[in-house]
């Protein structure tokens, strides 16, 4: 059950990582554009999920999303079993995403505008200026951030257990309440967290240290 | 529509619970566990973050392991920690809130020691000198220069600290205290066929106050400057800003005329 456990929460995090970074970066270049309703949006989605806590998420696609859904489609989702494994990617998504969106903006902020200057010079087109020279750097530049954040978003697969995803902390109280052996389920749950996140923590300090540009080294050779 | 109406005759339940006939609920119960929490865990939190920074070994190690440790634990197993463990632990029952109190004061000192600690840094390390030069000793120097202005820098991140320790306070719904998620959740099991109504309502209440007191976190950035605990780094700054005498090395003055002042 613990091995089951262990499984989901790692399922939980590489995959709302990766949806919650795709989704982040849409809504950030969402706001740094040009178009009005664009900007609008984006800073609408990232003002209500930043303010609204992911558990209040989590609860909202597990119970109101299938009832919203048309054509009996909520009705399928409500049986089907992974469900609630599903509802816990979309929540943390979402969250995350408002988070991450957030970060990726201010980083957007650091790239001096020659940059794009350059990027339009070389005849690059819009969405290549983003894909090969803006979101390259915005990502370098907010790394320690982020790495924070998906620490974060690691810690919160947690709450998914009251949406009763099988993750680890579900499966503590599933130990519990079955075998009153809560304390070392408790205990080995904590230690996995603990072990995982100073892990990341580290991780994203040695990518930062070979990530990290000399920009003093930049601006001296141009002077 | 005419469910979201009939949800906001529950208004009194989302607001305060049953707080006039006898313990306090929904969304202000959030508040009171959050302010309660914050302003406990303030005390440790300016303990932890200062004593993070001490030259003496066995007082830095022991703080760096209880943060980072905190700080790498969900918010929930603290919680079950202090719910299904302490009682053992005191050998009495704790009441619910308390233990919700207690779990969340754990959780925020960490991260509050973080904010105190980056604030101390914020401030240029010539005050503490030249508050050292004056005659002062450390304690006073502390009190009267360098802390003044860390609190005055640490103000905003303590604001948008406040919004998370908010948002979290929804977690103690898991332990069955009845705050906004959970009032929003009975409701919703009660009249399942306005359960949009129900959560609608929970996310105005905490919007609400979420979104205002983080756009005073930002104009108060505005106002104070910029400082970003998020982009916060473990070794960028420990050596470079150590508060106690590391400077002996250099053969310069030492910093801690602690004992000439006596």
């Amino acid at each position: 059950m613990m091995i089951t456990g262990v499984k989901i929460t790692l399922l939980l995090f590489v995959v709302t990582t990766i949806t919650s970074l795709f989704l982040g970066t849409i809504i950030a270049i969402m706001r740094i554009s040009r178009i009005k309703i664009l900007r609008i949006s984006g800073t609408l989605y990232v003002e209500i999920f930043r303010n609204i806590p992911g558990l209040f998420w989590l609860l909202f696609f597990f119970f109101v999303f299938p009832e919203l859904l048309p054509f009996g489609l909520g009705e399928k989702l409500n049986e089907y079993i992974y469900y609630p494994v599903v509802a816990g990617i979309m929540g943390l998504t979402v969250d995350n995403a408002s988070y991450v969106s957030d970060i990726l903006r201010s980083g957007r902020l650091t790239i001096p505008h020659g940059q794009r200057d350059a990027a339009i010079s070389t005849g690059l087109s819009r969405v290549q200026q983003y894909l090969y020279v803006l979101l390259p750097q915005m990502y370098r530049a907010t790394l320690p951030p982020l790495g924070t954040r998906m620490v974060h978003n690691f810690k919160n697969t947690s709450l998914c257990m009251a949406i009763t995803a099988p993750e680890l902390t579900w499966a503590t109280q599933q130990i519990e309440s079955l075998t009153f052996r809560g304390v070392e389920a408790t205990a080995i749950a904590t230690i996995f967290y603990v072990f995982l996140a100073l892990l990341m923590f580290l991780m994203v300090i040695m990518l930062e240290k070979r990530l990290k540009i000399d920009i003093s080294s930049i601006t001296r050779s141009r002077a | 529509m005419k469910g979201l109406l009939e949800q906001f005759s529950n208004w009194d339940f989302y607001l305060y619970g049953s707080f006039t006939g006898g313990e306090p609920g929904g969304l202000l119960l959030n508040i009171i566990l959050a302010v309660l929490s914050l302003s406990i865990s303030f005390v440790f939190g300016v303990l932890l973050g200062y004593s993070r920074l001490s030259s003496r070994r066995y007082v830095r190690y022991p703080c760096i392991a209880y943060i980072e440790f905190v700080r790498s634990t969900p918010l929930i197993m603290i919680i079950f920690w202090s719910y299904f463990f302490l009682p053992y632990v005191v050998g009495k029952d704790i009441p619910i809130f308390w233990s919700a109190v207690i779990s969340l004061c754990i959780y925020a000192a960490a991260y509050q020691a973080e904010i105190v600690r980056a604030g101390i840094l914020a401030v240029p390390g010539g005050q503490l000198e030249a508050a050292l030069a004056t005659g002062m000793s450390r304690y006073q120097s502390m009190k009267h220069v360098v802390l003044p202005q860390a609190f005055k820098m640490m103000l905003p991140s303590f604001v948008s600290f406040f919004v998370s320790l908010f948002k979290d306070t929804s977690t103690t719904y898991i332990i069955g205290l009845i705050e906004l998620t959970q009032t929003g959740v009975i409701i919703s099991q009660r009249e399942p066929d306005k359960m949009y109504a129900a959560y609608l309502s929970m996310a105005i209440g905490y919007f609400v106050i979420c979104f205002s007191l983080s756009h005073l976190a930002r104009r108060l950035e505005k106002r104070i400057g910029v400082f970003d605990l998020e982009s916060y780094r473990p070794e960028a700054t420990r050596d470079e800003f150590m508060l106690l005498p590391k400077r002996k090395r250099d053969g310069q003055v030492s910093l801690a005329p602690d004992s000439a002042s006596k």
